[in-house]
């Protein structure tokens, strides 16, 4: 379509862009704004919605124009004050906006992590903020202070914007409580749950989640005895966490999983339950309940550390690198073992190393789905 | 006759990929081997430098090897191709190519 170049339509448009500009506190003059405008190539429709808007814009919308520092710049501000903070959809009143970290807290994560050595799982429950994220705010602030030495160049006024104009969370004063940014121990819904299974069980039996578990996987139930030793679901957290291959599994082959552990091993932080069992259950021992809270969390961090010391030396033991003095390359060598087990007993298993020979190459067949399609929750 | 261990290639074009292989020495590259003792990735791959003391890593390039298997063979007198002959030095199978410069 052809560009309508039509002067009489600015003229038309003068009145409303002298009520706008006479409005708006750019102090730019109307003739100069009807000047800019001749440029335009377009005509602009002047809709009655078009009007109003000006008219908005002009009375109610003004003082939106410019963001308070430190508070949400919100069109539902006007309408129900203040205290509508975190709520920017006049229609939507389910949408809260989720403050962000500020940026001491940030950099305090990074110094508790990295400079303290602290584990991600004790900062994680002192500042309230998601294990996955504790993960992420030290890896950027590690990539910025990176690009900081490099003399790279950081959208600083940018990030100080953004900061003023979404809720953040503070970095608690010495001596106060830290406010959570976010519930730490959420679970993600396990598909295997979403089964609706009709499974009867004799009175004289207890059946908790364990057992709950275990039928969701279809794994046999445990033997009495076993069931007996377990006093609560949360008992069972530590246990794998210190020794995950005690989860027994089920299936056979490809289809082998493990059996489904209840919510209390799966969550994020399962010894906050335990500690919040200790204190229901001696509620004037308050010091000795957090010394064993303390304990209970030096003792996994150790579990923890040894079994990845241990796959550490493992993956070392297997891996040989050699450095070339000439060469701009590493060579990694890592040791294996081509035997009827690991390439199958005609040399082609698929998951055998190496590209296998006589076995079609199906990555351009039609309808080959490359991308993965299961997850291991 | 001859036994060699070399490399047979693999992959499409523009990104090989090689088995190390044991094979008669007049064979063909793709035929099918005596057996394979090991994978050669000659694309570098680029290690995560994302914390500083991988900063400054090489790129490193991926060699999978049955070291006991090629031990056998050399032992039975296979004889490794060239570049199969630089792989070997490095893993310390056999001793380290000489270099132009070594031999002049």
């Amino acid at each position: 379509m052809a560009p309508r170049v039509q002067t009489r339509v600015s003229n038309s448009l003068l009145p409303y862009l002298t009520s706008t500009s006479s409005i708006s506190s750019l102090p730019s003059s109307s003739s100069s704004q009807c000047f800019s405008r001749q440029f335009s190539v377009t005509a602009a429709p002047q809709t009655k919605l078009r009007r109003q808007m000006f008219e908005w814009l002009s009375t109610e919308g003004a003082e939106l124009k410019h963001h308070i520092p430190g508070e949400t710049n919100y069109v539902t501000r006007i309408k129900d004050g203040p205290m509508s903070a975190t709520r920017p959809f006049p229609n939507n009143p389910n949408f809260v906006s989720e403050s962000i970290l500020s940026e001491e807290l940030r950099n305090e994560v990074y110094n508790r992590v990295v400079e303290e050595k602290k584990s991600v799982r004790a900062v994680s429950m002192d500042l309230g903020i998601d294990m996955k994220r504790i993960a992420a705010v030290v890896r950027l602030v590690e990539l910025e202070k990176r690009q900081r030495e490099q003399g790279k160049h950081l959208a600083l006024p940018y990030a100080r914007a953004i900061h003023e104009m979404v809720p953040t969370t503070p970095l608690a004063e010495a001596g106060e409580r830290q406010t959570y940014h976010e519930p730490i121990n959420d679970l993600p819904a396990h598909p295997l749950t979403g089964a609706q299974i009709f499974y009867p069980v004799s009175e004289s039996r207890p059946f908790n989640r364990v057992e709950a578990g275990r039928v969701f996987s279809s794994a046999p139930a445990l033997e009495q005895h076993e069931a007996a030793e377990i006093s609560h679901p949360s008992d069972l957290a530590e246990k794998v966490i210190e020794n995950p291959k005690i989860i027994g599994w089920v299936g056979k082959g490809k289809n082998a999983r493990e059996i489904l552990q209840p919510a209390d091993v799966r969550i994020p932080h399962p010894h906050m339950v335990a500690l919040e069992r200790d204190r229901m259950a001696h509620p004037n021992e308050r010091r000795a309940v957090a010394e064993r809270q303390t304990q209970r969390l030096e003792r996994q961090d150790a579990a923890e550390q040894q079994r990845r010391d241990r796959a550490q030396a493992r993956r070392e033991k297997k891996l040989q690198t050699f450095t070339p003095e000439k060469s701009r390359f590493e060579y990694r060598i890592r040791e294996t073992t081509y035997t009827e087990q690991t390439t199958g007993s005609d040399g082609r298993a698929p998951w055998a190393a190496g590209r296998r020979y006589g076995v079609p190459h199906r990555d351009r067949t039609r309808g080959e789905v490359k991308i993965p399609t299961r997850v291991e929750a | 006759m001859v036994l060699r261990i070399r490399l047979a290639r693999f992959g499409n074009k523009h990104n090989p990929f090689f088995n190390i292989i044991v094979a008669q020495a007049r064979s063909a590259r793709g035929a099918k081997p005596l057996e394979v003792i090991g994978t050669y990735n000659p694309i570098p791959k680029r290690p995560t430098n994302l914390y500083n003391e991988n900063a400054d890593a090489r790129p490193y390039k991926e060699i999978a090897l049955d070291s006991s298997r090629a031990k056998y063979w050399l032992g039975v007198g296979a004889q490794p191709s060239d570049p199969v002959w630089k792989l070997m030095g490095m893993a310390g199978l056999v001793a380290p190519k000489p270099t132009t410069h070594d031999k002049a």
